[in-house]
């Protein structure tokens, strides 16, 4: 349907239904868009001012909870081993999936099809159904508390993009394949040179998805990293929060330091985040 | 040598195919072999067939938390399929009609979607804490202090009150999916529909309905695998313990205390918690096979 256009003749009563949708769901996204408000509004408030006063305006502007996580709570190195974990999460996804990708849509086999609907089975299991198989094995590797460990598993979890990947490869024309060839480059040179540097929406896409889904990853984190030093972001919040009477005014900043990356990503790029996640499952 | 430089996939494939093989296939399958052991994690294992089976299902203190997990997420998938889904599709059409401020509407309803699940988590206790949370304390300034509650610390309100958040983190998922499925639909269906002079209701059931068949048959079989394997939420509200009286407790949850927990006299129970696992695993291998032909519709375009 061509942007801006209407094709619904609206009658007055139909007018008037839609204004009554509009005015609740108004209220209820005012919910989303509150609860954020008050967390950042609290991360500046010091301890006393957040019990006796959760959701008004601080009384002094403090930043007391902050340097607390940061100067007493070892903050800084938390919310790097998150940073750290997602950045080479990515690098791993985007590296191993686009090569299986490429391999299964450019080239003609036996049992490319079969392939393909094998590395979409990670679509049906969630990683937790064999997540003790996988603990053994990664204690057997001495991966336990180990973030190289985590990027495997996330990089292993690869159905999703593996698929995006493999839309969009079978998109590009093959006489651009042939022309290559022709020239003799090699197929690794022509995947690097021509394949990869042509599929940056494609990689931006699965970067952009990859990076929420393990920035806010609670289950692996829960699992794979128990010792202190390594606490993603969000084991953080969660430790605050199971003891949340001594720490009611450090889960707020810490709230807010793993909501400001997502915040300001949703920001620029909701809609490519949209898209992204919509293109997967809708081509039947 | 020869043999791979004739087939350059394979350099492409295998490094994926080992990876996801080891760490995502293979471990589905190790599961049912450990369960058929007696194991802390540690030591040697002792072969025991199918009793930890037995004991999930028969164990008396045992079975009714299976039991009960189980029916957890039995209504939660129910109220996945019969709450949300259709508030998913009527918040999409509106979308879709652009009604006023639609744009919004949808960014902040799908907002919830990309929040970790831990600051989730942390909203639901400023709100619903009893103590120090928004909703009694609004209660009290109110005046209407005597329906001021213990939201999820009453066991009866607490599941109640998880389908409520859960709507609330979820729907905005789906509701692209139908989006985007709504703006596939070709223009002249629309069209002929108002000709045919059909009002907003019937036009809706008539002529958009049955042309959401697609995307709708993906997010049942979404939704019930995500409602049997639910874990985060209910974890972070209701602790490992599932919540007061097992109210949270979900299939998941139930293992996890098992198999990282120490339920079994002190110690994990890897041998047992493979069991729940791997009866989690088949309920989801019935879905997906019922969706086999879902599975071969996915399959990549040419």
């Amino acid at each position: 349907m061509a942007e801006g256009k209407n094709v619904f003749v609206i009658t007055k009563r139909e007018r008037r239904i839609r204004l009554v949708y509009s005015i609740f769901l108004s209220l209820y996204c005012s919910i989303v868009v509150f609860l954020i408000f008050i967390t950042f509004l609290g991360s500046f408030k010091t301890k006393s001012d957040l019990v006796r006063n959760t959701l008004g305006f601080p009384r002094e502007f403090t930043l007391d909870s902050y340097k607390t996580l940061i100067f007493e709570d070892n903050f800084l190195r938390i919310f790097l081993n998150s940073t750290i974990l997602t950045v080479l999460s990515i690098a791993g996804i985007v590296f191993i999936s686009s090569l299986t990708a490429y391999g299964l849509s450019r080239f003609k086999f036996k049992y490319a099809d079969t392939l393909q609907t094998y590395f979409l089975l990670g679509l049906m299991f969630p990683i937790q159904l064999g997540i003790l198989p996988i603990f053994i094995m990664m204690r057997k590797l001495n991966m336990i508390n180990n973030l190289f460990g985590m990027v495997l598993l996330y990089s292993a979890n690869m159905s999703f993009p593996v698929f995006i990947f493999s839309v969009f490869f079978r998109t590009l024309p093959y006489a651009l394949y042939e022309a290559a060839k022709v020239d003799g480059a090699g197929e690794f040179t022509i995947y690097f040179r021509i394949m990869l540097p042509l599929s940056k929406p494609v990689i931006a896409t699965i970067a952009l998805l990859s990076t929420i889904t393990v920035w806010n990853d609670f289950y692996l984190p829960l699992v794979f990293l128990t010792k202190d030093n390594l606490r993603t972001v969000t084991l953080g919040v969660y430790r605050y929060m199971s003891n949340f009477l001594a720490n009611w005014h450090l889960i707020f900043s810490a709230a807010s330091l793993s909501l400001i990356p997502i915040i300001i990503l949703f920001g620029f790029f909701s809609r490519n985040i949209i898209s992204g996640i919509t293109s997967g499952s809708l081509k039947q | 040598m020869r043999f791979i430089r004739k087939r350059p996939y394979i350099l492409f494939i295998l490094p994926g195919f080992i990876l996801y093989t080891a760490f995502v296939i293979y471990p589905l399958f190790s599961a049912m072999s450990i369960s058929l052991y007696e194991w802390t994690g540690i030591g040697p294992k002792k072969f025991v067939g199918l009793a930890n089976f037995v004991t999930l299902f028969f164990n008396p203190r045992i079975s009714e938390m299976f039991w009960n997990a189980l029916k957890n997420n039995f209504f939660y998938v129910l109220a996945e399929l019969g709450i949300i889904m259709p508030l998913q599709i009527l918040l999409a059409y509106l979308i879709f009609l652009r009604i006023k401020g639609y744009r919004i509407f949808q960014t902040l309803i799908f907002l919830p979607c990309v929040i970790s699940t831990a600051v989730i988590g942390f909203f639901i206790m400023i709100v619903f804490d009893p103590n120090f949370g928004i909703l009694n304390s609004l209660l009290k300034s109110i005046g209407l202090g005597q329906f001021q509650s213990g939201w999820f610390g009453d066991p009866d309100l607490a599941f109640p009150l998880f389908i409520v958040v859960a709507t609330w983190v979820g729907i905005g998922y789906g509701m692209m999916l139908f989006i985007a499925n709504l703006k596939g639909i070709p223009e002249q269906i629309i069209e002929a529909s108002i000709i045919d002079g059909a009002g907003g209701v019937q036009r809706f059931f008539r002529v958009i309905l049955p042309q959401l068949w697609p995307s709708l048959t993906n997010i049942i079989v979404l939704d019930t695998i995500w409602g049997l394997t639910i874990f985060d939420i209910p974890f972070i509200i209701g602790g490992p313990q599932g919540g007061v009286n097992n109210s949270l407790d979900f299939m998941n949850i139930f293992f996890y205390r098992y198999a990282f927990g120490n339920s079994y006299g002190g110690e994990t129970a890897m041998g047992f918690g493979a069991s729940i696992s791997v009866v989690l695993f088949g309920l989801v291998l019935i879905v997906s096979i019922i969706q086999i032909k879902f599975l071969r519709n996915i399959r990549v375009e040419y």
